[in-house]
């Protein structure tokens, strides 16, 4: 009898380890992404911001000519 | 003229004749089961990649059994009890099999192989557009692994042997195969047959538990593919490289199988398309064939008979239905919390087996309503054409 509640015993500590791995993988995963994301965005924000700042002097130049 | 003795020219016969009754019926049995298998893997009832060699070589071996030396009978295919460097030796020039099972079932590089083809057919994608959800269905899946174990053990196998026939609960044949050549290695033929020959069972198992456990107005519920984000190559390789660090820092026994699985998917991921093709084609399909038919030819009777087969028959069927209801009990808890917009069905393709269990869903929900597709690249393509 002792030996099968150690069982249950080693049956919950096994499947405790199991869902705090699989659940630390799933963060792993989810603060990749969330890096990646972000990394995106603020590139993004970088490009829309040097954007009009780099079509200003093409702008005024061709409206010089003009 | 000599005597010719007619039974010492047709050995099967004569070592049929001449052994235990118990064995006699054994091998028959295995020889009508194996030619059994070879017809519903043909027809496509059971997994035709395993069963067809897995038939062959379980219907030959036990017809092919002779006298190998003066009364001890035995087959030339393979000894899998041969250890000592010196018997190792001597059955590795003889048995024909002896070289395959040696240096790649014995120690698991079949099962790593497997695992690598796996990873490169295998689109991570899916998992990665949900991880929090995807863990909680396979946590929910390895019901069967957990519960078998107390069972088990309170059947009177060991710790190690629990363990082993527990795994059938995760429907993953090279897994079994794996963990029980490292925990009951005198346990690990017939267990790794009873994974294999259920495994291929869920094909024909699991659609009628689905349909049990899920009414049909469930089953046809239909996914929003505007939620479905997409993933580019870069992420899932950073994805694996970093979980194959890290799951091979937290269980280095498993490490081989982690290390052949994300390989493949990094392989897969980088478009390498020799190595692609090489290890989804003659690799994957290599491995298959030669586990299948070491399978079958381990099924040999005077290997398999053991006490304990039939109490590692009825643990394998109830690790896989509890599994199945343990996947399907978290798909119902998704489709709560998510505001019932999940598809429940998903849950039974969180029992492992790679892509069988998927492929039960898919068919299941497809079954349903034929725009209700749960596997979100073919329904784009679907809906695309």
């Amino acid at each position: 009898m002792e030996y099968f509640w150690g069982s249950v015993k080693l049956m919950l500590i096994v499947y405790g380890l199991a869902a705090f791995i699989a659940m630390l993988v799933a963060w792993v995963i989810k603060l990749i992404f969330a890096g990646i994301r972000r990394q995106r965005v603020s590139a993004a924000t970088k490009v829309d911001a040097s954007a009009p700042s780099e079509a200003k002097p093409a702008g005024s130049a061709s409206g010089k000519v003009v | 003229m000599p005597e010719i003795n007619i039974l010492y020219i047709f050995q099967g016969i004569a070592t049929m004749v001449a052994s235990d009754p118990l064995i006699i019926v054994a091998r028959i049995v295995l020889i009508l089961l194996g030619v059994a298998f070879v017809y519903l893997g043909a027809k496509g009832t059971l997994e035709p990649l395993i069963m067809i060699p897995m038939g062959v070589g379980m219907s030959s071996v036990n017809a092919a059994v002779l006298y190998l030396s003066g009364t001890t009978m035995g087959t030339i295919f393979l000894d899998p009890m041969a250890s000592e460097p010196s018997q190792l030796m001597d059955v590795l020039q003889i048995n024909f099999l002896q070289p395959v099972y040696t240096f790649t079932f014995s120690n698991g590089l079949i099962a790593c192989l497997v695992f690598m083809g796996i990873g490169v057919i295998t689109d991570i994608g899916y998992m990665l557009i949900s991880p929090m959800r995807s863990m909680f269905i396979a946590l929910c899946a390895e019901l069967g692994t957990l519960l078998t174990f107390p069972i088990a053990v309170a059947m009177g196998l060991t710790y190690k042997e629990a363990a082993s026939i527990a795994m059938v609960g995760g429907a993953d044949g090279p897994m079994v195969l794996y963990t029980s050549l490292i925990l009951a290695k005198d346990l690990f033929v017939p267990i790794t047959i009873v994974a294999y020959l259920y495994l291929s069972l869920t094909y024909a198992g699991y659609p009628y538990l689905i349909r049990l456990l899920i009414p049909k107005h469930l089953r046809g519920i239909k996914m929003d593919p505007k939620q479905i984000p997409s993933f580019s190559k870069a992420e899932k390789m950073t994805f694996a490289i970093i979980s194959c660090v890290l799951l091979c820092l937290l269980l280095p026994v498993a490490a081989p199988l982690f290390m052949s699985f994300f390989l493949g998917i990094i392989i897969r991921e980088s478009d390498v398309k020799p190595f692609v093709e090489f290890i989804s084609g003659p690799v994957l399909y290599g491995s298959t064939f030669f586990l299948g038919l070491l399978l079958g030819v381990l099924c040999e009777a005077a290997t398999i008979l053991n006490p304990k087969v039939i109490l590692l028959l009825f643990l394998g069927i109830t690790a896989l239905l509890i599994s199945g209801i343990g996947g399907i009990i978290g798909g119902y808890i998704v489709y709560w919390t998510s505001g019932r917009t999940y598809n429940p069905v998903i849950g039974i393709a969180g029992v492992s087996c790679v892509p069988t269990t998927a492929k039960v869903a898919h068919k299941e929900a497809r079954d349903a309503n034929k725009f209700a597709v749960i596997l979100p690249g073919r329904w784009a393509r679907a809906f695309a054409a």
